[in-house]
Formats: C-alpha cells, structure tokens, sequence
C-alpha cells in the first residue's frame, strides 16, 4: 500500500474544518437574551443526547467525505502480487507437427504451455497459436484465463511439416496491430528442419521477446525411416517388369549403421520383405518387383519392421490403380502422319505410359464419342465435322482434356476449336531465317514439371522453332514462351475441362521438339496430366492440396465432391461439397476422393520426411533467435513473470466511489435536518 | 390609512410629536363623526364665585351686564385625568425586530398623550419606573405639558427589573382625583401580584387598563438548536432546547396571559395584550371605549 501523489496527504488538514464545526462551536453558543427565563426549562439531558448523537452522523460523513477526497488526489495503490497486469501479451506458440509425436515430447510442451498459462498475470491478455503444417490461431488475444486453458488442452498433434518462418511471419503481422509487449513462449521440440534457409524469416519485432521452451531431451537421439518410395500410380500390367516395380530408400537420421527389414504391404497383406543396410546416418535403397495388385485401388505401404523411437515415420504409404491402358484419341490432318508416329512414340516410350493412341483423321470423327478416352489431341486440325465439335464441346465442359496443336495448316483469322479464339498471325520463323528457340518455361506447370531443369533449361532451349501461330492469351495461362515472346504453350479452362494449345506443330516441319529428348517427357507429363491419373493415385504430402473442381462458380449443373478422410469422415460440409474448389489433405493417411468430373480417386497421404530429422536447432542458433534477453537458458514457467509480480494497482476510482456514495449520504442527512428546521420556523 | 399605524412604519418616525399626530390624525380621519365629540366644547352651567376661584374663568360679559360674578363652566372641565404608568425595567428592550417593547410602548404612549391632550383636552401625566419610580410628570392640560410628556418618554430609558409595588405606592399617594390609569408592562411577574398590586387603583374609582406589550419572539419562540438564554434583567443564563419551546414554553405562555387577563378583568380592570407587530389603533380604540364609558 502506498500513494502515488503523497503531497495532497497535506489536504487532510481541512479535516479540521467539520471537527471545528461539529465538535467545537456547539460549545462556544453564543448567548440569546431574553426578557426573562421564567417560563424556560432547563433541556433534559436525553434530548441533548439525541440530537448529538444525529449530528455526530453528519460530522463522520462529513468527515469522511473529505478523508476519501484527499485520499483520492494521493493516488493510493497496492501492489499485487498475482492477478495484476504487466501490459504484455503473452503469446503461446505449441508446436503439434509431426516430430512432437515422438516420445513424450507433445506432452511435456503442453504440461510446459499450461504451466506458463497458470503463471500468467490475470489481467495480462494471451493469445495461443497451435504450428503445425499451418499456423493455426485458436484464440484471439484475451484474458480469459478458462477459454485459454480450453484451447490449450484443445491442441493435438499433427501431421504437418512446422516452420518457423511462417511463425516470425505471423509475429510480425500480430505486431503491427497489437502495440504492447509481446512475449511469445514458442514450445517445440526446435527441430533444424523447421528453420527456413533465410534467417531473417525469423528475425521477431522489436516489441516481441522470444522465450524458446525446448522439450528436445535427447539431440542424438536415431530415428529411421522410408524417406520415399518410387512406385506407379497406375500399374495396367503388374508383369511388365520395367514398370511393376516398387523403389523405396530408407534413411537413418543419427543413426548407427545397421540392418533394417523393410516390408511392402499391399491392402493389408505382405507381399515381400527385404532386409538392407543402411549406413550410419545414412541412406539405402530397396526394390521390391513385381508389384502384383488387382484391378482397383491398392492401398499400398513400405514399412520397417524394427520399431524405433519414432515408430510413426516407419511407413510410407501409397496407392497403385490398376487398371487398363487407356486410350488416347489422335485427331490428326488427312495428310499428316509425322506428328501421329512422334507423339505416338513418345507416349509408347513413356516410362509409365498407359495409353493406347487411336489415331484419325479430322473427317472420320463424326461417330466418335471422346468421352470413352482419357485425353484428345488435335493435331493440325482446325476444322472438323460439326457433330464431333459439338461433343468434343460437351465432353470438355464435363471435365475432358484436350491438347490442340497448331500445325503448318494453320491460317490466319481461322477459328481454333475449343479456344474461343482465332489465330491471329502466323509467325514463319523458317522462311524469315529467324528461328527461335523457347526462352521462357514455367516448370511448376504439370506438364512441363522439372526437378532440375538445369542450364540449358531442361532442355527446351535447344528446341528450335520455324513456325508458330499467334494466338490471343487473354484469360489463358502461358506455361512456355518463345524467344520473341510468342507464346508457346497455352492452358484454358473450358467449363470443368481443359485446354491445351501448343502454338506449333507435333512434327519436326514447324520445330524441332519430336528429335529432342524433352518431347518424351513432355508428352508423359502431359498425357498423365490431361488423364488425371496424377490425382486419382499415388501419393502426397500432407497439408498438400487436391483440386477437387476447375471452377470455383461452377455453372449449370452443381456436381457435389465427396472427401472421406483417413478416419472415414467426411470433413467437408453440404456446402462445401457444392462449392470447394480445392481440398487440404491435413493428414496422414488414405483419402477417398470423387471429383467435380465424376472420377474417383484414393490417395495415400505422407507426413513430410524432413519431420523425422529430429536433430534439434544448434544452441548458437537459438541464442541468435531468442536474442540475448533469454540467453538461450530454458527459463522455469514462475521465472517468466517475475518482472510483473509487483505490479502497483490504483485504486483512486474505488475512493471516489465511495466518497460519491458519502456526498450523497451527506445531502440526504443535512436536507433532512434542514426540513426539520423550516417545519419548526 | 392603516399603514400609518404600522408599528414598522411607526419605528422609522424619530419625532415622537409626529408619531403621535400621525396615529391619531390617521385614527381619528377612520372613526365615523359621532355627537359625543365636542362636548367640551359646549356651555354647561353657571356657578356663583366664591373666594379662591380661579378668576380666569369669571364671565366678564356676564359681569359687565349683571355686575355679578359668575363663573362659566364648560362640560370639558370635568374630562378625565389620563395616566400612563410606563414600564422601563430591562426586559422592555427585548426584540425580535423593530420596534423593541420599549419602542412600542413610547408609540403607544405618545399617541395616548396627544389623543387626551390634543383632541379630548385631558389631563395627562406619565409615571416612569422600574423598580423604583424614575420619572414622573404631574397630569396636566397645561400648555407645554405635551411636549413635556414626550420629553419624558424620551428620556425613559430601560433600567433595572420591574417592581410594581414601589411605583404603585407612589402613584395612589400622588393620585387625587380619579381617572383613568394605563400601566403598560410586559408583566414579568406572577399575575396574583401584579393585580394585587395594580388593583388599589381601581379602589378609588379609577379606570385600569392593562396593556401587556410582548414580542412575537415571546409568544412563540423559534429556536433552531440549543440555545443559551440570558435574562435581561437578572443575568441568569440557561440553556434551553427547540422541543421544549415548541410545548411547554408555549403552553406556560398562553397560561400567563390568560390568568393575567382573567384576574385583571375580576379585578374590574381592563386588559389588553398587544403585541408589537400589531398595528396601535387596538389601544386607542381600547382607552376612546373607556373614555366614553363614563370619564
């Protein structure tokens, strides 16, 4: 207890006044003449006493009305040892990614997060921040010290790959509407996978202070796991040895070096086991061939049979379709048989080819129904019986690829089926002596998809190009351009379908792509691409996502999606069902997936392998992030507040309260005395 | 017209001379002409003169026709004789508001003064005392004794404690011819004692009248707390509180005054309670009703 303006202690003097008024002048009377007492009594002494006693009310009002003015300008306060506010924000950050599954680590972050919850000063707001695959905000900043608690015990682990980049974003997003403190208490097991290559991703505000919770007990701690595995997603035959075959690598993360058994497991059943050595921190690899699987979905695994520390990272998990080979409708030009014989062989050698090629020509199209065939290529073909435009039309709009490339038929201002579009120009590099090369090629794009496309740019630009049609790009993507900026290779959508258009031909007249090596790979990439047999199987990482329509208004006739994820629910709504466009898959595990286009998929979903690296962040790395304020030592939850345990509280407005509450008495008692006065005049 | 009577208004006039003619002028000009009036004025008798006569009223006409010595009287001469017994003890200065008791009774003496000197043509005389007589002024119709008898009240300052057994005495002693005594008083005193007292006037056939001048204040008295009272005439001090006022003293009050008023009038005296808010013609009209009675 003290005061904050002890010199208006000086007002207290002025209790003098009411002690003067009430307790001494009642005895300096001043005499009343009269012309004589024979009629007076003397009061009795009862009466005297009463009346007293009534004006003794008054002068303690009185008095202690101006006791708690002048206690009021001298600001007293208290200091609070629990329950007061240091201004500070506290922000817990629990980190449930995937390697917070090993051992008891999510529990001990958790009993270490509620600790720091209970130590919070009550009147300090705090917010609690759950980072996973994504950072998740459970609560707003508050002080409501049950609501806190209720999402803090809320959090579970999960299956994401966490990133402390995108937490020093967040906190730098938070500072910039919350202008007080911040301490952000960060509970992780300070994985070095989950620090961004750029530290300055990381790099907090000024007004947030860093406290990092390790619950990391032991840094050598070896963990192995099937770091990948390398299987078909479609599989139409399971005796073609080239293609039935499964490649998985197993890797040790400060492991010594030993002999694991690796098993592959399909819908349940164990079709081989192989034993490998794996190096001291290192990698091996084992095949297991053939694959043999049924007709269907085959929920496929590669486990490792000796369980370690970490056994949820001891299986990767996938799914091969089998199915037969489907067909490919080639539409090509009556007169042009080179760019059926070199899309043809390409997509016959295609390491995971499943396609038959139907090759006609533009004028045989009248009775073919493309919806009986995984893609369409228009080759050459600008015009083609009007009932096949009509259903190439309909079979585009209800989720049909198409791949139109623009050969040495093509003429200026002629329509381009499907696009919306005429050709505008003709560009004839050949004849100009100007042949251009491909400058520009988006490799995020499927069907030009690169790991490292290298110098010569994944070999496109040794492409040579003689002849290409100039085409509108509006409302289209440009996934390659030319040299000269022409675009090469266009995406449209068309209802829940799209189009391709290659602005050159698929012969060697107007380029040179069927005698390169990329054109293998492109027409792979693209035939996989526009079959869609990239997402109906296979495997993900989780919190990658699944687009489960093209449009996200569709038109026409709503096509509901329908997702059953690992536990069999369905996680999304009616709604949502109606107008989602794209899918997160949040968890390990098989999704039952039908799309927007009727096609049903399964995908095996796989936490990110960089989780089972559980070698903590160096000590160095975490001083430099933390700053100096915490000096890399984990600080106990009761330490963390010290600095706010003595927190002075006014409490100025509790005796204004009361001195209002002793004025008003105050008026009421005088008035009262006073109408007693007037009744007797 | 009532306005002049007003004893507020009275208390602003210095001049006792024109206090009086202001009351009685303005008294007078409201009461309707009666046939009474001027009778002392008119012829009575003749009387033969004998020695010691006061020659000045022999009728010379007569003497001159008659060669016999007549003396003219009129029916004034036998007016009566007014004296104000005037009480000038320490409680008369006693006041809530102008005019004090004191004031009041000089007010209301005057007037009688000049209503008896000036309009009746009666002797008039003033007894001022205490508890001893201070001054006194011999009844007279004398020139001047108006003047004289202003100059007296002038002079009556409030002094001592009332004793009306002193002054009694010398007033029967000084008394000879029969009149009409007013005793104006607060009349502190138990009412046994005061007509005991007063009441050997009307034993020789003098009219009484009582006039108890008392202040509002004293009739009802207003305290707002606890109060110290001091006595005017005795000193003696003593606390007193509001509730008490409210009853009792107001209940001893109206008691005092009602047996002083029932004793008086046993005693055949007339009593009359004036209070100083109230306006003087009460008091005239009192003494012009006794006047006309018989005197």
């Amino acid at each position: 207890m003290g005061f904050l303006a002890p010199w208006f202690l000086a007002g207290l003097a002025a209790l003098g006044v009411p002690v003067f008024v009430h307790l001494l002048r009642r005895h300096v009377t001043t005499p009343r003449p009269v012309s004589s007492l024979m009629f007076f009594e003397r009061g009795t002494q009862s009466s005297t006493r009463h009346r007293r006693l009534r004006y003794l009310l008054l002068f303690a009002l009185r008095t202690a009305l101006l006791f708690l003015v002048v206690l009021a300008f001298a600001d007293p306060f208290v200091r609070r040892s629990t329950g007061g506010s240091s201004g500070h924000t506290q922000l817990i950050v629990l980190d449930n990614s995937f390697s917070m599954r090993s051992g008891t680590r999510f529990v001990d972050a958790k009993r270490q997060a509620l600790d720091v919850l209970a130590a919070k000063p009550r009147g300090d707001k705090a917010q609690i921040m759950a980072l996973g695959g994504q950072l998740e905000i459970l609560t707003q900043p508050i002080t409501d010290d049950a609501q806190l608690r209720s999402a803090l015990e809320s959090v579970q682990p999960s299956d994401g790959h966490a990133s402390f980049g995108e937490l020093g974003r967040a906190v730098r997003s938070l500072a910039e509407t919350v202008h007080s403190p911040i301490d952000l208490h960060l509970f992780s097991d300070m994985q070095r996978t989950a620090m961004p290559a750029n530290f300055a991703d990381v790099v907090l505000p000024n007004n947030a202070r860093l406290q990092l919770r390790s619950v990391a007990q032991d840094s050598t701690q070896p963990n192995w796991t099937v770091e990948s595995v390398e299987a078909p997603a479609e599989l139409p035959d399971p005796k073609d040895s080239r293609r039935s075959h499964v490649r998985a690598v197993v890797a040790g993360f400060g492991t010594p070096a030993a002999v694991k058994t690796v098993s592959l497991v399909v819908n349940g059943k164990t079709l081989a086991t192989r034993k490998v050595n794996v190096p001291a921190g290192g990698r091996a690899t084992v095949d297991f061939a053939p694959l043999d699987v049924g007709y269907g979905f085959n929920r496929c695994a590669v486990k490792l049979d000796d369980s370690d520390n970490f056994p949820a990272d001891d299986a990767s998990i996938f799914v091969v379709r089998r199915s037969d080979p489907e067909r490919v409708l080639f539409v090509h030009a009556a007169g042009d048989t080179r760019s059926t014989t070199y899309f043809g062989a390409a997509l016959g050698a295609a390491a995971q080819g499943s396609f038959v090629l139907q090759s006609i020509s533009a004028e045989q199209t009248a009775d073919i129904d493309p919806s009986r065939f995984a893609f369409v290529v228009l080759s050459d073909t600008m015009t083609t019986p009007s009932i096949f435009e009509h259903t190439l039309a309909q079979y585009v709009a209800k989720g049909g690829n198409v791949l139109i490339a623009l050969g040495p038929g093509t003429t200026r201002h002629t329509p381009i089926p499907l696009w919306t579009g005429d050709v505008q120009d003709i560009h004839n590099y050949g004849r100009l002596g100007n042949v251009q090369r491909i400058g520009q090629v988006n490799f995020s794009y499927p069907a030009l998809g690169q790991a490292q496309p290298g110098r010569n740019n994944g070999g496109w630009s040794d492409v040579k190009v003689f002849y290409a049609a100039v085409v509108d790009p509006a409302r289209a993507r440009v996934a390659a351009r030319l040299t000269d900026g022409t675009p090469l290779l266009l995406e449209k959508q068309v209802g829940e379908g799209r189009v391709l258009l290659l602005t050159s031909g698929l012969e060697n007249l107007t380029n040179d792509l069927p005698l390169h090596p990329v054109f293998v790979a492109f027409v792979d990439h693209t035939a996989r691409y526009l079959s869609g047999s990239e997402r109906v199987s296979g495997s993900r990482l989780v919190d990658s996502f699944v687009e489960l329509r093209s449009k996200a208004k569709p038109t026409g006739v709503v096509a509901n999606v329908e997702v059953i994820d690992p536990d069999g629910q369905r996680p999304l709504s009616l709604s949502e069902a109606r107008t989602a466009q794209t899918f997160r898959l949040s968890r390990a595990g098989f999704y039952q997936i039908r799309f927007a286009n009727g096609r049903d998929a399964v995908i095996g979903v796989n936490p990110d392998r960089r989780e089972s690296d559980l070698a903590p962040l160096p000590s160095d790395v975490q001083q430099l992030w933390s700053g100096s304020s915490s000096g890399g030592e984990p600080q106990t939850s009761a330490a963390a507040f010290d600095g706010v345990k003595n927190q002075p509280v006014s409490l100025w407005w509790y005796v204004m309260l009361l001195a209002l509450v002793a004025a008003f008495a105050e008026t009421a008692l005088a008035s009262s005395y006073m109408g007693t006065q007037r009744e007797e005049t | 017209m009532q306005r002049f009577l007003d004893p507020v208004v009275l208390a602003g006039i210095s001049s006792l001379d024109l206090l009086a003619k202001t009351v009685v002028d303005g008294f007078v000009a409201g009461l309707h002409r009666s046939p009474d009036f001027g009778f002392s004025q008119e012829f009575a008798e003749y009387r033969a003169y004998t020695p010691g006569d006061d020659l000045r009223h022999v009728d010379w006409n007569l003497f001159a026709r008659t060669e016999r010595c007549y003396l003219k009287r009129y029916r004034g001469e036998n007016n009566s004789q007014l004296t104000v017994l005037l009480d000038a003890s320490n409680s008369m200065q006693y006041t809530s508001g102008p005019p004090n008791k004191m004031d009041y009774a000089r007010f209301l003496s005057a007037s009688m003064f000049y209503l008896a000197i000036h309009n009746q043509r009666d002797a008039a005389g003033l007894i001022v005392f205490d508890d001893e007589v201070r001054d006194y002024i011999r009844p007279s119709t004398r020139q001047g004794q108006l003047a004289r008898l202003f100059a007296g009240l002038e002079h009556a300052t409030p002094h001592a404690r009332t004793d009306f057994a002193k002054p009694l005495q010398h007033f029967q002693n000084a008394l000879h011819r029969r009149g009409i005594a007013i005793v104006v008083s607060d009349f502190y005193e138990n009412p046994e004692t005061i007509v005991n007292n007063i009441a050997p006037l009307r034993f020789r056939g003098n009219e009484v009248i009582l006039f108890h001048i008392l202040d509002p204040q004293e009739i009802r008295p207003a305290l707002r707390g606890s109060a110290l009272l001091v006595d005017l005439e005795t000193d003696q001090k003593l606390e007193v509180i509001p509730e008490y006022t409210r009853t009792s003293y107001r209940n001893k009050i109206d008691t005092h005054i009602e047996q002083l008023r029932s004793r008086a009038r046993g005693a055949g005296m007339d009593y009359q309670l004036l209070v100083t808010d109230q306006p003087l013609d009460l008091a005239l009209r009192e003494y012009l009703t006794l006047r006309q009675a018989g005197n």
